[in-house]
């Protein structure tokens, strides 16, 4: 049975190969990219990938270009030895294994796993320079959106410097406490936006400003709305809030969203007739939940449902 | 302007709740609507179902004028009593209503 399996698994890479085979590092990789310099000390190391939230640095010399890489383990074992004070280049590995931005996302795999590390710098071909990091994570995301089943939106990607600091955020903000909760009915269209409404009621009177919630209950409402009309199932809204931060999660179990990259252009929609005499179906949903949304992940396959993601910060002018 | 001085335009009130407006919008198209429209707007329709209380509710429109002579559902009736949203009707169309509003209140509503 499990070897049925591997031997599926391989049939599978196979044939979704040439689909993605044109992917390059570049494309994927995380940019920039956080990096210490091989004189610093492994205290400083320590703060760093604390602050970021991230478990390997890539080390370069004053010219930018890659020394080393020092990883959360070395960090471990200074504690243990009380070596916090050493300077990275003593403590780091040197043997560090690199992608170059143009290698294949096929090369990518090979390395992941011959060397089973968690992540890999991307250094320029030229000049040596760390340009970006690799870790699986990105890997799966950029098969995952090749292949139309995932889209990701992120509002503030041009604002941060160091990327991986939000990247880091929905792996690190699990909802654990779901603070609100609702279940869609997606049989009486007439209910559409009561989940929408409510979760708009609750977060007013956990204090959140009315801009705030606005942004946040429209984006939520046009999620709610595609369950009831488009997915023939029910499904669900959970929120995680923050004093700073919401997270909005809507998904059903109907039957998906084929092409992902297709349905969100404005106005393609699928709405029935019926349901556009009501106003509905104007394809600008999908589109509204971008605007809205600091950022949106989408992932759904044909059969499978949609499970929708949505991160709002509050700006600065939500008072 | 205040939300009863819709009624001295002609236009039949059928919800009554007190407030102002300083903005107005029309479109048929829900999400056009939730994208665009801004808090304290009198929104011109011609959709009269449920689900436009659940609109006027998140985007913060305050009044609805239901235009071509349409009726409103029993249900949107009951929600925006139960929403404070207020309700109104015309035999007018779209365009007609809005001008009629523009006509007198030019410069105390907005797009
Ligand atoms: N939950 C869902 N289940 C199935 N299909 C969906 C779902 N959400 C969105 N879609 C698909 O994506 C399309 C675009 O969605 P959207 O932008 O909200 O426009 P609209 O809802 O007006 O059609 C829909 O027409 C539908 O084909
Ligand atoms: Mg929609």
């Amino acid at each position: 049975m499990e070897i049925e399996i591997m031997e599926n698994i391989d049939d599978l890479i196979k044939k979704i190969q040439p689909y993605f085979s044109e992917l390059s590092v570049g494309d994927f990789m995380s940019s920039p990219v956080v990096t210490i310099q091989e004189n610093q000390t492994v205290l400083y190391a320590k703060e760093l990938m604390r602050s970021w939230r991230i478990s390997g640095l890539p080390v370069v010399d004053d010219e930018g270009r890659l020394k080393g890489i020092i990883s959360i383990e070395d960090i471990v074992h200074a504690l243990e030895n009380g070596t916090l004070e050493s300077s990275i280049s003593e403590k780091m590995s040197k043997n560090v294994v690199f992608l170059f931005k143009y290698d294949k996302i096929m090369d990518a795999f090979k390395k992941f796993e011959m060397y089973g590390y968690g992540r890999f710098p991307v250094i320029d071909e030229v000049d040596h320079h760390v340009i970006g990091i690799v870790t699986k994570q990105d890997l799966m995301l950029a098969l995952l959106k090749k292949l139309s089943v995932l889209y990701v939106h992120d509002a503030r990607r041009e604002e941060f410097v160091g990327v991986d600091i939000y990247r880091s955020v929905p792996k690190n903000v699990k909802i654990e406490r779901t603070e609100f909760e609702f279940q869609i009915d997606y049989k009486d269209i007439s209910l559409s936006g009561t989940g929408a409404s409510e979760l708009k009621r609750f977060l007013i009177s956990k204090n959140f400003s009315p801009k705030f919630v606005k942004r946040i209950a429209i984006a939520t409402y046009e999620a709610e709305t595609n369950v009831v009309i488009h997915s023939n199932s029910t499904g669900r809204i959970k929120a995680y809030v923050e004093p700073e931060f919401v997270e909005v999660r809507v998904n059903d179990n109907g039957k998906g969203i084929e092409n992902i990259e297709m349905a969100m252009r404005d106005g393609y929609s699928t709405a029935p007739d019926y349901v556009r005499e009501y106003g509905f179906g104007a394809g600008m949903g999908l589109s509204n939940m971008k605007k809205c949304a600091d950022r949106m992940i989408i992932l759904s396959s044909k059969g499978n449902g949609v499970f929708v993601e949505m991160h709002f910060w509050r700006h600065e002018d939500e008072n | 302007m205040k939300i009863e001085a819709l009624k001295e335009l002609g236009f039949e009130m059928i919800v009554e709740e007190k407030g102002e407006i300083f903005h107005g919008y029309a479109c048929d198209l829900l999400s056009e609507v939730m994208g665009r429209a801004k808090p304290d707007t009198v929104w011109f329709t011609v959709q009269s179902h449920i689900n436009i209380i659940a609109v006027a509710v998140i985007t913060g429109i305050r009044a609805i004028v239901l235009c071509n002579g349409h009726d409103y559902d029993e249900g949107t009736i009951e929600r925006s009593k139960k929403e404070g949203i207020s309700l109104f009707k015309t035999e007018l169309n779209t365009f007609e209503a809005i001008k009629k509003l523009c006509n007198v209140m030019q410069d105390e509503i907005q797009g």
